[in-house]
């Protein structure tokens, strides 16, 4: 006979403010096999753990359940309870009456208190049934993946490689640095982007233990923490690049034209180009979309052979290389080349982009003269379009009215909800920057609100209103086109309580920060779960910043949600701490919460096997014929198999039938 | 030939009856056959109904349409308000299988029913959609080669999306008025607040001084950066405000220039030979001689 | 303006109104002012524009704006509703608003005229002019529509002697 004991949370208010603890704690008590039960003020701090354990250690229970908030977050707690009393942790359950009973009931006590009951006698009816199970380890390997290269991923490689990890760095782009490189200057010191990022990169790119993986991509996952098989597919760039020496000459000698996707399309780059002059690697890639097969010399086959000179006829870039690193007759393999990674965990820095300036209508997305915020960064920097000087794009010429429209694509339910968190600061800081280059630019600002909550942000913003640029409380409606390319602003200033007009040469668009489609897709394959503004989502807000649903994923940077470049920094480092946990305890424990296949009653049908989503079954022979078997490190414990066996020969432990129908029966027993 | 159902409104049969009868001379030559919707009242306009009762609102409108759902037709409107007032009514009604419910049963005392059948079309929709500027290329007997005008298609007749069956790729940059004016040979360049309202309507009738502001912005506008031969529209309400208002701001002497003004299908009747007697002569800003440039020997095609 | 004190002001009162009244958006505004400024009423200098109105009944104000004529300015041209980041609809609250103000009758004469001139030819709009105009042009004296159908005016009278209109004795 089992000795169950009850402890019912009152999580503070949380659930007592509407569940009647006393009476779900009496009702508890007259519930079968059940031989305490009490209640608490907070169950999971150590004076209510101190209940449990007292009760295990005077021989009273043997079985826990402990009715509270939810398992996600606290069930380890209370399993660690059990064991530090010298219990088996798995004869605990857990009956959650606060996330899905008093947070959603508020309004009804006495069904929540009903519904409390019912929770409560369906955990102890399964409680009654458990069995002792036993933790198994494995061994972890000895390296990490970080996805993404801007400045969340160049820390959490930095910081894991120098914990002694090995790291492979994946990044998409021929060079790693991110948004960051295309950065002017940053926000609140105005120290420049490239002289802070660089040398960083460099270190990255000189790391002994850092292996990056530049022009690649994640193509599939496979495995669990400790043990991931990460297949890696390097795309073809059509250079040697173990000759390549990124002197460029290749680029300038391509002629054909290409939005330079590094400065958002305001100038066009060769098919073969080298992705910024700071380049991490520094290494040419041809993009064979746009390459315009110059001499008739296509890729994979021999050059033609000129009549006049009986020499063969070689393409500008071919000729253009010193180092002989790009070779057109080779037979390059346009999907490059696919490589399987093991790594022990993974970090997840995919980063973000900004929306093109297309999606706002009102704001006259078919002038030149409206940039996206990005793009006025380029504008602004040294190694931009314009070298660094502010220029109209409709003429060349230097403009004398800047106008900067905040929340665009954020704070809107036709696209963003959320606030983006950087674009207040980063117009400020562009408009700081060009006023002290350009004294006599008048610069006018419209924000829905002002927000600099960041250190020594305030400041930074009230400095630029005593430097004289316009702020203006109030978001502009529209923009029309006059005739000599100047914008007309239409804004409301709501300190006046007037509509305004700004006619401006140049209008700048705070657009929004958004999820990149490819990390979409990305985070399928790793299983990630999106929160409700489309970022990778946090196991938990506060408690599990950096975790994820996956053990041994963990997030840093812009994928999570629009951060600056501190936050994202420090979230990189922490992201890189928490990885090199697994990596320095060697082995993690696999819970026991796994299918098991008892090969007597197993038929051999074969039924469970394509239904597993993690391939962890196979048939293999046993006695007479094939046997399902099931391998316990791919098993994540979903249970399809054994709900499919027609034998009933698969058991998922920790939810055995015997469980699941006493859960049931409880459950339709009226309390 | 498809069939249209062609709702009158107020303005345009009471004030502007001109236009009605350019809107019947213009659509059965370009394969468009014009159906009356007998015993149609107003739509009802805004500063009605609307005003008032949201359910009486979308009753009188579901009575509007269901005229043309008995004959199975869609609408087509000229007046930009009624077309707001219909496709909002619409698009309220399909929204809600509830409040199809309460209009029916309105609708019921009257013997008549909603189906949500037809569709609202403005006539410039027709125009440009339906019927495409090629089609009128071909049915036009004098050419408007040379001449600019500066084109208003007015507010209802851009926003909301949401409730229209045809919209501007970009409603605050519209084009589609341009285009109609285009196939007539007619040069329509955007202007600055192309996209403005002129003031007409519920504005004008609370506040003329202040409807006026907005007029005379949009007239100045245009005369400054177009310097157009004509105006164009497709809106009976900016076509009486721009018309009317302007000859009381050259009475005041508040402007010095005269801008004649046409609704879209009294050009395009003129153009495809209409007699200007029928199809193009009340208005408050003389027309005549721009008519009679229109329909010169010289613009005749070959 | 004196001093308005915001604890003796009832705000659930009349956004309660608004919202009945088809305005359920008042809530959402952040009174960020994308509307205002492009608002036609706004421009032209009337008081109580979307904006202006959606925060006079945030902040509990009814009776003291019951007169202001500014809503019935409103062209509905609905270019606030498709440039609000917020989904408010001020056109909504703008003619929840009014109809407010017209069941209490705060409104023109020359509304009330187009309204009897609804019942009884199911026309807002006439004009002594229309049949010498129509006749010029070569059409005939009465268009096709309710003006001269007398079946037609007493279904529309039906509808109307059915609504909440008809309880305001303004037909």
């Amino acid at each position: 006979m089992a000795k169950v004991g009850v402890y019912v949370c009152h999580c503070g208010s949380n659930i007592a403010g509407v569940v009647d603890v006393a009476a779900v704690r009496e009702y508890a008590e007259t519930l079968p096999d059940v031989v305490v039960s009490r209640e608490y003020l907070f169950m999971c701090s150590d004076p209510g753990q101190e209940l449990i354990r007292k009760d295990i250690k005077d021989g009273l229970v043997d079985r826990v359940v402990v009715a509270a908030c939810t398992p996600r977050t606290h069930e380890p707690i209370f399993r660690k309870a059990l064991e530090s009393a010298g219990l088996n942790k798995y004869f605990f359950e857990m009956a959650n009456i606060r996330d899905q009973d008093s947070w959603v009931h508020g309004d009804d006590h006495a069904g929540a208190t009903r519904k409390a009951k019912q929770l409560v006698a369906s955990a102890v009816a399964k409680a009654a049934n458990l069995e002792a199970l036993e933790d198994t380890y494995v061994d972890v390997t000895q390296a990490a993946m970080v996805v993404g290269g801007g400045v969340a991923g160049i820390f959490a490689a930095l910081d894991l490689a120098n914990m002694g990890h090995k790291v492979y760095l994946v990044e998409k782009e021929p060079s790693i640095g991110g948004v960051m490189a295309q950065l002017d200057k940053t926000f609140p010191t105005n120290d420049c982007s490239a002289c802070i990022l660089t040398p960083i990169m460099v270190e990255v790119g000189t790391h002994p233990n850092i292996e990056m993986l530049t022009y690649a991509e994640v193509e599939d996952v496979d495995g669990y923490i400790g043990n991931f098989k990460v297949k890696v597919r390097k795309k073809q760039t059509y250079v040697d690049w173990t000759k390549c020496t990124g002197c460029g000459a290749c680029a300038e000698a391509c002629p054909a034209k290409v939005p330079d996707s590094f400065n958002c399309g305001m100038n066009d780059r060769g098919a073969a180009y080298i992705h910024f002059p700071q380049a991490v690697p520094k290494k040419a890639v041809v993009d064979m979309k746009h390459c315009l097969n110059c001499a008739g010399h296509k890729i994979g086959q021999e050059p033609r052979i000129s009549k006049k000179t009986g020499e063969p006829m070689l393409a500008p870039c071919e000729k253009a290389c010193a180092a002989d690193a790009i070779n057109r007759s080779l037979p390059w393999n346009p999907e490059g080349e696919l490589i399987e990674i093991e790594v022990g965990t993974v970090v997840l820095a995919t980063g973000y982009r900004v929306m093109e300036k297309e999606h706002f209508k009102e704001y006259a997305p078919d002038s030149p003269n409206v940039l996206t915020a990005l793009q006025m960064e380029r504008l602004i920097s040294a190694t931009g379009p314009t070298g660094g000087k502010l220029l109209r794009p409709s003429d060349g010429k230097k403009p004398k009215v800047l106008d900067f429209i905040s929340c665009v694509g954020s704070r809107d339910i036709r696209h963003h909800t959320y606030c983006s968190r950087v674009c207040c600061m980063y117009m400020i800081k562009q408009a700081r920057l060009l006023m002290e280059k350009y004294p006599d630019l008048e610069i006018y600002m419209h924000f829905i609100d002002v927000r600099t909550p960041g250190k020594d942000f305030d400041e930074y913003y009230t400095h630029a209103a005593e430097m004289g640029i316009h702020f203006i409380k109030g978001k502009p409606g529209g923009i029309e086109m006059l005739p000599d390319d100047r914008l007309r602003v239409l804004g409301y200033d709501s300190a006046m309580g007037e509509n305004i007009e700004v006619d401006a040469d140049l209008v700048i668009l705070a657009t929004a920060i958004e999820l990149p489609e490819d990390a979409q897709k990305l985070a399928q394959k790793f299983s990630m779960t999106m929160d409700g503004s489309g970022f990778f989502k946090e196991l938990h807000p506060k408690l599990k910043p950096v975790d994820t649903p996956i053990e041994g994923v963990f997030l840093a940077g812009c994928c999570q949600g629009p951060k600056d470049i501190p936050d994202t920094v420090a979230q990189a480092k922490a992201a890189a701490a928490s990885a090199a946990i697994p990596l320095a305890q060697k082995r993690v424990k696999i819970e026991p919460i796994l299918s098991e296949v008892y090969p007597e009653k197993c038929s051999g049908c074969g039924i469970c096997v394509p239904l597993c989503p993690y391939n962890a079954i196979s048939l293999k022979p046993y006695a007479d014929r094939p046997r399902a078997v099931i391998d316990m490190t791919q098993c994540k414990g979903c249970g399809v198999c054994a709900s499919a066996c027609p034998s009933g020969a698969i058991i998922l432990h920790g939810y055995t039938d015997d469980q699941i129908y006493s859960q049931i029966a409880a459950l339709t027993q009226s309390a | 030939m498809e069939k249209c159902g062609l709702y009158l409104g107020c303005n345009i049969p009471f004030k502007a009856p001109d236009i009605e009868q350019s809107l019947r001379q213009v659509f059965p030559p370009l394969g468009v056959e014009v159906v009356d919707l007998p015993g149609a009242s107003c739509c009802p306009a805004w500063g009605t109904a609307p005003s008032f009762d949201i359910d009486t609102w979308l009753a009188l409108s579901a009575r509007n349409i269901a005229l043309a759902e008995k004959q199975g037709v869609d609408v087509m409107t000229g007046c930009n308000s009624c077309f707001g007032v219909l496709s909002e009514a619409k698009h309220v009604i399909d929204a809600s299988a509830a409040k199809k419910d309460v209009v029916n049963e309105k609708l019921a005392t009257i013997d008549s029913a909603y189906a949500g059948s037809s569709k609202i079309y403005h006539i410039g929709h027709i125009l440009h959609e339906k019927i495409g500027t090629e089609k009128i290329k071909k049915n036009l007997r004098y050419s408007l080669d040379g001449l600019t005008a500066a084109v208003q298609p007015g507010c209802h007749l851009l926003w909301p999306t949401k409730s229209m069956e045809v919209t501007e790729e970009n409603p605050f940059f519209p084009t589609m008025l341009s285009d109609l004016c285009g196939a007539l040979g007619l040069r329509a360049p955007t202007y600055s607040n192309i996209e403005a309202c002129c003031g007409m309507g519920a504005m004008r009738s609370t506040d003329q001084e202040k409807s006026f502001i907005l007029a005379k912005e949009k007239l100045v506008r245009m005369k400054e950066e177009l310097n157009p031969d004509m105006i164009v529209t497709t809106c009976s309400s900016c076509y009486l405000q721009l018309d009317g208002a302007q000859k009381i701001f050259r009475d005041r002497g508040e402007i010095d220039f005269e801008i004649p003004v046409f609704y879209y299908t009294q050009l395009l009747a003129l153009c495809m030979g209409a007699d200007p007697a029928e199809v193009a002569c009340i208005s408050d800003t003389p027309r005549a001689a721009i008519i009679a440039e229109i329909q010169s020997e010289q613009r005749r095609m070959k | 303006m004196p001093t308005v004190n915001l604890t003796q002001m009832n705000t659930h009162e009349i956004i309660q109104k608004v919202v009945e009244f088809g305005g359920d958006g008042v809530v959402k505004c952040i009174q960020c002012g994308a509307c205002a400024s492009i608002c036609p009423v706004s421009h032209a200098g009337f008081p109580l524009f979307c904006k202006q109105l959606i925060r006079k009944v945030q902040t509990g104000y009814e009776e003291e704006i019951l007169d202001d004529p500014s809503t019935w300015a409103c062209v509905a041209c609905n270019r606030c509703v498709e440039v609000c980041p917020r989904g408010v609809n001020p056109t909504e609250v703008i003619f929840a608003f009014r109809r407010i103000q017209a069941n209490e009758l705060a409104i023109s004469t020359s509304s009330l005229m187009s309204q009897s001139n609804l019942y009884e030819k199911g026309h807002a709009v006439l004009s002594g002019e229309s049949k010498k105009l129509r006749v010029k042009v070569g059409l005939p004296e009465n268009p096709p529509t309710s003006v001269n159908d007398e079946k037609a005016q007493k279904e529309i009278q039906t509808l109307l002697d059915n609504s909440p209109m008809a309880d305001l004795g303004i037909f």
